[in-house]
Formats: structure tokens, sequence, C-alpha cells
């Protein structure tokens, strides 16, 4: 099964950096992705981090979940082609050819552009995160998060709810299959659809309150909340990390002027 | 040391106290296994003696929990209470929180306040007691469930405490994961642990037990040393689970040779991405056999049966059903013929009422008259009287019986069962088989998957056991228990 947002053990240049350095890497890319407006630049951005992501052994893992991000960025596409109209007509969404309804949806350039820039964004930013959770052990992250002085109720709020996520994928494959053995049928149409939800979605959550009960006190018990920790077998910064920082610094100072130049 | 006494406890919004006037001293050293009934108020002993009941539930209390001679109300937080007492709850997933193995048991051990040399000697200690060093990298996920146990155990030791408490650490485990489970505890009693723990399975841990407690109805119905506890008849069968006589003369030897097949593997072969489950599998059952499926985790049993009803579909080879290729009919066609009752009960359970939940596979299949038919699983099962309670409320072994009625009121030929009894008390695991037995007497092919071999030999007919994905035996169970 595949394994959404895992750390996946592995030796890259990617996982040997420090988290503060992927923190930054991700905070510097976040925001160049979400203030530029460029296309040519967005597109360089989802390149520069698959090719990236490729010499750090993690291309495979990050284009697993393809299928849905080209879902997401058809329907961002589509919902600005008849939310946005701008520009000059390209074509329509419902050809002119059927009649009534045949011409009445028009793609503007000026939509199709913005719903590409979201696209690209939001491709960044999945790649982007997806970078960092798969090549960042949780304990290290907890650290680095909590010398950022971040509370650790929220820090482990964040771990448990990525911890999870597979945990709930087996658990939903179980029950569906549980169902499926009582002649469950799931609904067809709208309606049915939502109906048919009950029996998978119901024990689901019945079963994830129960365990967050466990795991609550788990957590007290283990004394996570005390908070005073030895601080063993962590990652300082090494060479690597400044080098990538200055990376990032420069990268920056690069953005900034082509900003205020108006190039990008 | 930890030490109840004249203990009471009562849940918020319940009349019946869950623990009643318990005294129990559990010495520094010692091994004391609490055993008992579901419902008996095991769980809530666990809690009220971790001092969670204090700290975290609300209800009625009465009388004096101690740690060390101190009360445990008395303690600032529950992780404070932690700094003496460690627990392992029966829920492993639950207990584990980071994404590997070393990360999980070096986080408990980095919030003690250790010197850092400290810390590696002790992890490498309790990663060689545990016997984890081969699985240091690996997540949760890819864990088996003696596996994750051993993991959740180890973060708890690694908070370095002397008492432990232990909540059926093996009910969900299988004989050679809850043999490693016993191993563990023996290594930590002897190196001078002092132990609470739950169990149903007594025979298992019966060597290191010091102490044996009976609780029923929230209060201790014995207790002491267990070869004298154990005396009282009574007391014994509550103890220890008895399966004999269930299977009877008439289809012991077999059942006729002219009965028909029901099932039919053929050369099955399943793999799962490159791993191999199942390796050219090919066997028969009649109608009106009852068949056992043994073997240990990983073995392919769950995989063979879910071929059953099309939840898999074959790789290579073909499963015929009542005459019928698998490959050629649907999961809702199957349902008719072959029902399969999961592990854990509470994947299934989701409507209001225990009579809806049944009513969801009639409904199903668009099978009439629904009432009766729910009427009459229920009184199969022995759960009439919960007919409109809510499901999830109903007992860990109740929720089974539950479970079984919901497949039976479907009226398939074929029942499948995957581990029927885990997690269940003796009497309860006994119930259930008598159950089957009465569905097979009615004319029903009954198959259990299960890793008790007690009760694959007193209920089964004929023993299937699977190793590697292969069938390596096939044999009636009167031959397995005089051989």
């Amino acid at each position: 099964m595949a394994e959404i947002l895992q750390y996946i053990h592995k030796d890259g240049f990617f996982h040997r950096l420090a988290p503060f350095t992927k923190i930054v890497f991700i905070i510097v890319i976040s925001l160049m992705c979400i203030v530029s407006i460029n296309l040519a630049f967005l597109a360089f951005l989802v390149i520069a981090i698959l090719v990236l992501a490729y010499f750090c052994g993690l291309h495979k893992e990050i284009l697993q979940q393809s299928k849905l991000i080209l879902v997401m960025s058809l329907v961002f596409i589509v919902i600005t082609i008849i939310t946005m109209p701008n520009g000059e007509v390209l074509g329509y969404l419902i050809p002119p050819g059927i009649p009534l309804i045949g011409g009445s949806i028009p793609i503007t350039q000026g939509a199709l552009e913005i719903g590409l820039i979201l696209t690209f964004r939001f491709m960044v930013l999945i790649f982007a995160f997806q970078l960092f959770l798969l090549s960042t052990q949780p304990r290290d992250l907890v650290h680095t998060l909590e010398r950022m002085k971040m509370p650790i109720d929220y820090i482990l709020m964040f771990i448990i709810a990525l911890r999870f996520i597979p945990t709930l994928q087996i658990e939903g494959t179980r029950i569906h299959e549980a169902q499926l053995a009582r002649g469950y049928n799931p609904g067809t149409g709208f309606i049915g659809k939502i109906r048919s939800v009950a029996p998978i979605v119901i024990p689901l959550v019945s079963n994830a309150l129960l365990r967050s009960n466990v795991l609550g006190l788990t957590i007290d018990m283990r004394g996570y909340r005390i908070g005073k920790r030895t601080r063993v077998h962590e990652s300082t910064l090494q060479q690597r990390d400044f080098g990538v920082l200055l990376v990032m610094v420069a990268a920056s100072c690069g953005y900034i002027a082509l900003l205020s130049n108006q190039v990008i | 040391m930890i030490e109840l006494k004249n203990f009471s406890y009562t849940y918020p919004r319940t009349a019946q106290a869950a623990l009643d006037h318990l005294s129990l001293p559990v010495e520094k050293g010692r091994c004391v296994l609490v055993t008992g009934p579901s419902g008996a108020g095991k769980t809530t002993l666990c809690l009220a003696a971790a001092g969670i009941l204090f700290h975290e539930y609300g209800g009625k209390k009465e009388g004096l929990v101690t740690v060390d001679g101190r009360d445990v109300s008395s303690f600032a937080t529950l992780s404070e209470v932690a700094k003496t007492i460690g627990i392992v709850f029966d829920d492993a997933e639950a207990q584990l929180i980071f994404t590997t193995v070393k990360e999980e048991i070096l986080s408990a051990l980095e919030y003690r306040g250790l010197e850092e040399k400290v810390i590696d000697e002790r992890f490498d200690s309790i990663v060689a007691t545990t016997y984890l060093t081969e699985l240091l990298n690996r997540s949760p996920h890819h864990l088996s469930g003696g596996q994750k146990q051993r993991v959740a155990l180890a973060a708890t030791l690694s908070l370095g405490n002397d008492v432990l408490i232990l909540d059926e650490p093996t009910a969900e485990l299988d004989e050679h994961a809850t043999r490693r489970i016993v191993d563990i505890l023996t290594a930590l009693k002897a190196q001078g642990k002092t132990i609470l723990l739950i169990e149903h399975k007594y025979e298992h841990f019966r060597n290191m037990a010091d102490t044996l407690v009976v609780l029923e109805q929230g209060s201790v119905s014995a207790m002491g040393p267990p070869d004298e506890v154990l005396r009282d008849e009574r007391i014994r069968k509550v103890v220890i689970p008895d399966f004999s006589g269930i299977r009877d003369m008439k289809t012991e030897g077999g059942i006729k040779n002219d009965a028909p097949e029901v099932v039919g593997v053929r050369h099955l072969s399943y793999a799962y991405g490159e791993t191999l489950a199942l390796d050219n599998v090919s066997l028969a059952i009649r109608a009106g056999e009852f068949v056992a499926i043994v073997g240990e985790n990983g073995s392919g049993k769950t995989t063979l049966v879910k071929h059953f009803n099309r939840l898999l579909s074959p790789t290579s080879g073909d499963v015929i059903i009542r005459g019928k290729n698998t490959r050629s009919a649907t999961i809702t066609d199957l349902a008719h013929d072959v029902g399969l009752v999961f592990q854990n009960p509470d994947h299934m359970f989701f409507a209001d009422t225990v009579q809806e939940e049944i009513g969801f596979g009639l409904k199903n299949l668009n099978i009439p008259d629904g009432d009766r038919i729910i009427d009459a699983a229920l009184q199969e099962v022995g759960l009439l009287h919960t007919k409109d309670l809510y499901p999830r409320w109903l007992s860990r072994g109740e929720r089974q019986r539950l479970a079984i009625a919901c497949v039976i009121a479907m009226a398939p030929s074929i029942i499948v069962l995957d581990e029927p009894t885990t997690g269940l008390d003796g009497n309860e695991a006994r119930l259930v088989m008598e159950i089957l037995k009465g569905l097979q007497n009615e004319g029903h092919t009954i198959i259990v998957i299960t890793h008790n071999r007690e009760i694959a030999q007193n209920c089964a007919d004929r023993i299937i056991a699977m190793e590697k994905g292969s069938v390596i035996s096939d044999i009636f169970a009167r031959e397995a228990l005089h051989g």
C-alpha cells in the first residue's frame, strides 16, 4: 500500500540535511511560489524540485500521488475558467455545436493563466512538503521545532496526525472488506454515494476515537510533556547545511532583485 | 509496590460499581496475574493501579491506591505518577507515536534526564531484552501485532520504572508472539521488576506468576498461589478454558463421502506485489464439514479465505464455490453462499441498534421477512435481549457473537471465521465454539482460522495446517489429538 507522507529510511542528500535547513528550504520555496505570478518561474520551480527529488532518490515516492495532483489541477483550471473569465476567448468548455447550452462557458486566456498559476503553486507546495516529510524523522522534527520554541503539545499533535495516516488507510481497507463481505454495495448517484459512506466512516471514526484515548494516556505515561530532555544523537548543522542555507539566501536575494525589477 | 486498599470505583453515569471494595497488594519484585471474565473490571483495575482513574476520569472513588506507600491521587499530574509506574495497554498500535522503532524507544529514554552515555547503554539493553535489534528502522505499519506490542513494551521499559502494569498484552497475538512476550516478562521479573499482569492466557504465564487473582464482577473471588487457587473446580473453569466435548462422534471421522464439494481450491497462487502469499494451494471442503485452518501469522490463512468470497482474486489457479468459479461471480453474489466474519468485529458495526446492524446485510441481499430472521439469528447466538442496544456497548464476547449473527442472518451455507476467539475469555470462547458447532449441526459448513491448537483439536473435525503460503498437512482432528 502506498504510504502517504511517511518518513522513508534512506541515505540521500536531503536525508542528511538538518531539519532546520529543510524548514528554511520549505519556507523560502513556499514564499517564492505564493508571491510569484510568473508562469515560467513557477514551472521552473516545479521542475527544479522534481530534479532535486531525483537526486535525493525520492522521485518515485513523490510522483506516487501524481494522479491525485492531476485531478486537483484539472479541478482548479475548470473552476477558474468558470468563475474568472478574463481576456481573449480561446474556445468553449461546451462546444458550440451542442444545441441550447453550446458555447456557454468561454475558455479565456486570463482564466487559463490563473488556473495554471494555482496548479503550479499547488504542485510546488505539495512536492516540497513531501520531500521534507519523507526525508525527516519525526523525532528530529520534534527536536527542531522544540528548539524553535514551538509548544510540545502542538508538535505532538502534528506528528501524530501524520503518523496515523497509514493506520487509518489500512483500517479503512479492512472495514471496507468487512462490509463488502456483508453484501455492502456502494450506492450509485450522488445521494447513494453519500449514504454509502456511513458503513465505512462510522466504524473508522469510532475506532479512531477509542484509539486516541489510549494514545493520549500513552503520551502522558511516557512523560513526553514534562519537558526536561537529554539531547541525544541530535542533528547539528553541518557544512552541507550551511551550503544549502547559503544557496537559499542567495536565491532569496536573486528572487527579490528579479521581483523588484519586474522580470518575474 | 502497588497496593489497593478497600478500593471501589463507579464510572460516571453508571449505577453499578466497576470495582467493589477491592484489596490487592502487589509486592516488590513479584508478579501478580489477574484474570477473569470480560466485564469483570480488569482494565479498570489497571487504570486504578496506574493512577489514571484519579487523574483522567471522573466517577466515584472510595478507598485508597498507593504506589511505594504514597497515595496516587496525591501526585500533581499523571506524568509524575509515570516516573514510578510504566503501563502497556492492549492496543499496541495506539502506543506507537513515532515512525521508526528506534525513535520510539529513544524518545521515551530522552525524557528521563539521563546522561547521554547512560541513554545509549540503556537503549542497547532494552533492545536486546525485547528482541528488537533487527527491527530498529522499521515503521509501525510494517510490524506484526506481536512486534508492535514488543515496541510498546520497550518504550515503556525506557522509562526505567520498577513497577510495570500490562493490560492483556497478548490478547491479539498468536502462539509464537505470545511466547516471546512470556520470555521477555520472565526476564524482566528476574531483573527485579514488580509486575501486575492482566491476562486471559493463564497457562502461558503460570511459571512466572507468584499470585493468581480471579476477578469477577468487580471483586476478588480468589487470590493466592496459583496451585492453591486452581484447586477450586469452579475457579479453575473460569481461569483455564475448556473446549473438550464440543466435537461429536457424528462427524469426527469425516463426513459422508457423497457430500458435495462446496469449496474447491485448485492450484491457487496469490502474490501481493512481489511477495508470494499463497503458493499452489489445492484443497476441497465438503458440505457440512467443520474445518480449522491453523498456522502462524503470515502463513497465508487469511489470504486464502479472502478468495472464498472474492475479496481477492487468484493470481493463478481457481476457486470454485458451490460449483461457481469466483472469477465470474461478484462479491455480492458470493455473499449469499459465503459469510466471512473478520477477526475484529469493530470493523463492521455502524448502526444504532443491534437489530439494524443485522438488518444491513439482509437489505443488501434483498432478503425478505427481516424481523423474523433477525430474531432467529439473535436467538441462535444468545443475544435476543440486546436487540435494541447500541452494538458498541456490548462486551467484546457479545460483539463477536453479534458479528456471527450478522453473518448467519444472511443464511450463507459456508461460514468462515477469522480468529473468532481473539480477545475473548475462556467461557466466551467456548460459547462461540458451541454456537459454531450448532450451526454445523444445522447443515452449515464451518471454516475457522485459528492459531489456538486447543480449539482446533477439540472443536473441528479436520485440521488444515499452513506454513509460508502452502498447506503442510491436512488431517482429521481426532488423529491430531491422539497422535
